[in-house]
Order: C-alpha cells, then structure tokens, then sequence
C-alpha cells in the first residue's frame, strides 16, 4: 500500500508538463499554501514559519516563489483558494483544509494537473493527498499517561473534550479513554466544551458543581486556559490535577501556581507542521520516495517535537516566557530529519 | 474580443442604461483578469472559473426574483445549506439516488421558501428582519440535518461538473440553462405579477394582480433557485459541509444590484444579476493575480464591490435627474 501510494505520487510528479515550470527534479520550485482560518495566533505562526523555512531554500535556489492563499473562508472559498493556486502554475500545494472531504474534488483537479498536495494539522480522506500531520492518538495519550499517574488506579476524572464527531476530537479522545481504561480510572463524565476557553471555563464549572469527588481533568488546547480558571475560582487547585497545553498563556498560569505545587503538563501542537510538510513537497518533487514504513496509507505521521512537564518547565518557559499569551510552543523537522521519511 | 464586445453593446442598446453597465463592467473585468492570468483562456481555467461560478449565479436568479417583488430573502444562504445537506444524506454516495437527491433538494427550497412568503406575504412581517430570523432556524435544521461535515457526492456527478461538451465547459452549459429558466419564467404570468407587485403593490392589487400570493410565489421560486445552487455546491465539493451556503447570500445581493436590479423592487431581471454574480467571482481571480498581499485582500475586494455597486447605480441616477 505505502509502495503504491509512493509510486502514484512519483509518476504525478513526472509527467507534470503543464505544471507551471516544475517537473520532477527540476528546480526551482514554486510552491502554493491554501489556508482557510487566519482567526488565531497558531495559524499565524503556522504562516510565518512556512516563509522563513520558505527563504532558506529559496537563497539555494531550491525554490523561487511562495504563493500564499490566506483568509477567513469557507468550503466554497478555499476551492477557488486552492484552483487559482493551480492556475498559478504551482508544483505542489501545501493545505490546511476547512473540511476532511470537501475539498476532495479540487485536490483531483490538482493532482490532475501535475501538482503534488499535502494536507497540514487536519488530515484528509483523498487518496491524491498525502497528509503530513501529527497522531492525534500519540498526542493525548502522553497526557492522558500522565494524568491517570498523578490520580492512580481508582481515581476519578472528569474530561473537557473540543466538539463530539469532530474527526481530531474522536481520534484524541479514542486514544485518552483507551488509557483511563487500561489504568483503572475512573471518567466519571465527558462534557464538550468546543475548544473554546469561555465555554471550557464554563463547563468545568458546571461539572465541579455537580461532581465533588473529581481528582482530575483531561482536557484539550485552549480549554486548558479556562478549566484552570474555573477549578482556580473554586479554591480546589490543590487536589483536583489538570492536563494542560503548551501554550504561553497557560503556561503563564501554570508558572504562577508553581509556588503552591500545581504541576501540569502540556503536549505540543506545533504549527511548524508547514515547515515539515515543506521538506517533505521539495523531497517528493525532487524525485525521491517514502521509504516503506514512514507512510501509512496516504498519511505521514510526524512526531510530536517535545513536551513540557514538571522537569522541563524551566527551560522552556525560559524560551517562551516573553511571547505573547496566544504563542504556541513549535516545533518542525530538520531537512535532514524529514530527508529519513524517504528512501 | 472588442468585435464580440461590440455585438454585445448593439445587442444591449436597445434594453436598458443598468445592463450596459453590467456590461461594461464584466468586459472590463475579463479584460483585467485575462490580463493578469496568462493562462486564462486555457481549458482546465475556464472549466474551473465556470464551475466556480454557477452557485452564486444560480443563488443571484432567485434573489432577482425576490427583489423584484419588493422583498429581500437573507435567509437564501442558508436554504443553500440546508438543502445541500439533504441532498447529500439523501444521495450518499449512489448515483441511483440522485434523482432523489435532486427532488429532496428542489422540496426543501420549495418548502423554504413557503415558510419565508408566508411569513412576509400574511404576517406582513419586515423582509428583511423575517428572512434574518428564518435563516437561523434553516443553518440551525442543516445542523441537526448533518452535524459534520461528511457524505459523499458520487464520483459521475462530480467528473460530469467538471466536463466539457464540444469544448464547452459543462458548468457554462448550466450558466446558460438558468439564463433560459429566467427567460421562460420572465414570460410567464407569475412573473408578470412579480414586476407588477414590486413596481406599486396598490396600483397591482386596484388592478386584480394577487399581491399576497405573488409574494408568496417570489419567495418559493427564490427557494427554488436557492436548492439549485446546493446542487452545484454538492457537485463542486463533492461533500456536504453544514455552513457552505451561508456567505453566499450578500454575495447574491451584491449580485442583484451589480447586475442593476433596483433593490426597491419592480425595476431590472436576473440577466444582469448572472453577469454581476460572474462580475464579483472574477474580482476575487483579479486580487489574487494581482499580487495583493494576503492581509489586503479583503479590504480591496470589498472596496472593489463598492465602486462596482456605485457604478450600477450611475444609469438609475442619470434616469432620475430629468423628473428631479
């Protein structure tokens, strides 16, 4: 399956004639990002990242123009986004994709064209795509281990998850009660709170109003920010254990309430994926294949960069400490990192 | 291309100031596009321009209809939504299904609309202020309808949109079908009301035209239009989305009055709204071969629509002068 997913990405990128001036190792490159949501700061640094990785190769010639498609749109919208883009002559496309399906039958216009497509952050179901992303599994599992260490077997958890039947949500969540499971604790509800720090805030008091026996949270991005302040305004910080984000402004919470023993630990979502998804589109238009073993199906997992608990709180609030609340701790592989993902 | 241009003023002489405007204003901005886009006039280009096109034309045709009778339905976009994610529940995946899919889509328009002309016709509520308020309860069933994105059009719908016939690109072929729809419609007696309704609804009822029913009927075939766009939508994305409609109705607006339909109603015809809804699809092309920076664009794209707004409005000001 990874062999032949490999090979039909080799022949797109081989016969692409009309593909602006592009070809299968014929450099320079010119390269399209379709980005549908520009209302947070993760999108920005997502956006930013990509230019300066982008600027880097471009001084070696590698590539010559960074075609950006960045606005709050819709389905619609990031279609024609994604057809001006191919319009442009582009060789590959990097996409942070408004809908997993949706999108499914412009990307087969693309890669009809000749042109090489990678889906950041949110994967996609098209066979045509290859989605370069994080395992959103991994991702909660790391602090979903944690938390059931800090409660033990037989303690009790509430869970603030982002939106019921969001694709990430499910994947997260699978993952999380799969370890409650296995480590024999107890998830005594489950309460969306749509990724939203207001309405996490607001759910997490309704559910410590309800459950007075809770030992622990597990909770998800930003909502980290307001379950923290709602179990913070019940004075129940000292027992109730919360699974936080590796974002500054929680981080800035989590610095504060160290004095009083309040540990946390937060995974990084790291919108340097763009820049991963970058290594990966010049490999992939240089000719070369995924080795087998690196790609599952049409999906490349890439790790998560790192993880900011108790022993390494310091060092990386020493870095991100002056940031701006809504900085998200980042990270993206290496050229030479990304260069191991092929044979 | 200036012969063609100049059959088309001699062809639009004779009708009115507003559509030579329309005119004007879609030459200039194919000019300026083909300009910018070296490869503009290669096929996979204009396939995808024209299947990028036909749901904000097809949404501008209803919303024609609705001004004209002195309405305005704000709700349309979200009739788009709602009857795309019927019609994606009802099809999922099997081309067997898709006449029904078609028929779900073209009821719920139907039904819609309903709704809408007898809130505005018989609770004689505000247009404006009642189509507002039953756009929340239509996104909000498209909810319920379809909670996530998801579903799938099948493969034959989706190829077949992107097609060309004889080298005519299949979504021109569907441009020019909801042009003749208006133009059969426009001559029927319903349509004849409508003007009539929009134009002085007293003078319409002193002269025995249905005024209620009329409005009743502007609204439904507003629906109905409104469910042939989901069904462009669906054949475009090849999925259902439970918010893909919804930025679609000022577009649709802006649409009407670019194409030089007086918003007061009796005044204009979805001609010029299909030209001023390809009109505003084209600006977006123009910013972005343009170059203009990504964080511009929305604010040149809508100073854009307000020059293109005030220029359809200069034939209306220049027909006012004499009687002022």
């Amino acid at each position: 399956m990874a062999g032949s997913v490999a090979l039909l990405l080799a022949a797109c990128s081989s016969d692409d004639g009309d593909g602006g001036d592009g070809g299968s190792g014929d450099q320079p490159y010119t390269i399209g990002l379709s980005n549908g949501f520009v209302g947070s700061e993760w999108r920005t640094q997502m956006v930013d990242g990509l230019e300066e990785a982008f600027a880097e190769y471009e001084a070696e010639g590698v590539v010559d123009e960074l075609v950006v498609e960045s606005a709050d749109t819709d389905v619609n919208g990031q279609i024609q986004q994604i057809r001006n883009l191919i319009n442009r002559g582009v060789d590959a496309i990097i996409v942070n994709p408004n809908s997993e399906t949706a999108l499914d039958a412009v990307f087969r216009e693309a890669t009809g064209q000749g042109i090489e497509v990678f889906a950041i952050d949110q994967a996609v179901t098209s066979e045509d795509v290859t989605n370069v992303v994080i395992d959103q599994a991994e991702w909660a599992r790391i602090s979903a281990d944690w938390l059931a260490g800090q409660v033990g077997q037989g303690g009790n958890v509430v869970v603030v998850n982002g939106i019921a039947g969001h694709p990430a949500n499910e994947m997260r969540w699978g993952a999380a009660e799969q370890v409650f499971t296995d480590a024999g604790v107890n998830v005594l509800t489950v309460a969306d709170g749509n990724w939203d720090q207001a309405t996490g805030q607001q759910v997490m008091t309704n559910l410590l109003a309800t459950y007075p026996d809770v030992d622990g949270v597990w909770t998800q991005d930003g909502m980290a920010e307001g379950v923290f302040r709602a179990v913070d305004a019940a004075g129940r910080l000292d027992r109730i254990t919360i699974s936080g984000e590796a974002r500054v402004g929680f981080m800035r919470l989590w610095n504060d309430a160290r004095a009083t023993g309040f540990q946390s630990i937060g995974v990084v979502n790291p919108p340097g994926g763009a820049v991963s998804a970058l290594h990966m589109a010049v490999n992939v238009l240089d000719g070369r294949e995924f080795a087998s073993g690196t790609i599952d199906g049409n999906t490349v997992h890439v790790p998560i960069p790192y993880t900011v608990d108790e022993t390494t709180f310091d060092q990386y609030w020493g870095e991100a400490g002056s940031e701006s609340d809504a900085y998200s701790l980042d990270g993206s592989l290496t050229r030479d990192e990304a260069a191991d993902f092929f044979e | 291309m200036t012969g063609a241009a100049a059959g088309l003023v001699d062809r639009v002489r004779g009708v009115q100031l507003s559509g030579l405007a329309t005119v004007a204003m879609l030459v200039v901005a194919v000019a300026v596009n083909s300009a910018l886009q070296p490869n503009f006039w290669d096929s996979y280009a204009l396939t995808s321009n024209f299947a990028t096109f036909v749901p904000l034309v097809a949404i501008a045709v209803g919303q024609t209809i609705v001004v004209l009778s002195g309405g305005l339905d704000l709700s349309l976009g979200a009739q788009v939504t709602l009857a795309s994610v019927v019609a994606v529940q009802v099809v999922d995946g099997s081309l067997d299904r898709f006449p029904l899919a078609v028929a779900a889509a073209l009821g719920v328009g139907l039904a819609c609309g309903a709704l809408n002309g007898l809130v505005v016709a018989l609770l004689r509520l505000q247009p404006i202020v009642a189509t507002f308020a039953t756009s929340f309860v239509f996104s909000g069933l498209a909810l319920v309808v379809l909670p996530t994105p998801g579903g799938s059009v099948p493969f034959e719908i989706t190829t077949a949109y992107r097609d060309s016939v004889l080298g005519v690109p299949v979504a021109l072929l569907l441009i020019v079908a909801l042009a003749l729809v208006w133009l059969v419609l426009r001559r029927h007696r319903v349509l004849r009301h409508v003007y009539a309704v929009g134009g002085d609804a007293d003078a319409a009822y002193a002269s025995l035209v249905p005024v209620a029913r009329t409005r009743v009927w502007a609204y439904v075939l507003g629906g109905l239009f409104a469910a042939l766009s989901a069904l462009a939508i669906l054949a475009n994305t090849g999925s259902g989305d439970p918010f893909v409609g919804n930025e679609l109705t000022l577009a649709s607006v802006a649409a009407v009055v670019i194409g030089g339909t007086a918003l007061a109603g009796g005044r204009g015809g979805a001609g010029g709204s299909v030209l001023g809804a390809i009109v505003l699809a084209l600006v977006t092309n123009i910013i972005f071969f343009a170059d203009v920076p990504t964080d511009y664009r929305q604010l040149v794209n809508g100073a854009v629509i307000i020059l293109a707004l005030a220029l359809a409005g200069i034939p209306a000001l220049q027909k006012r002068r004499p009687s002022a």
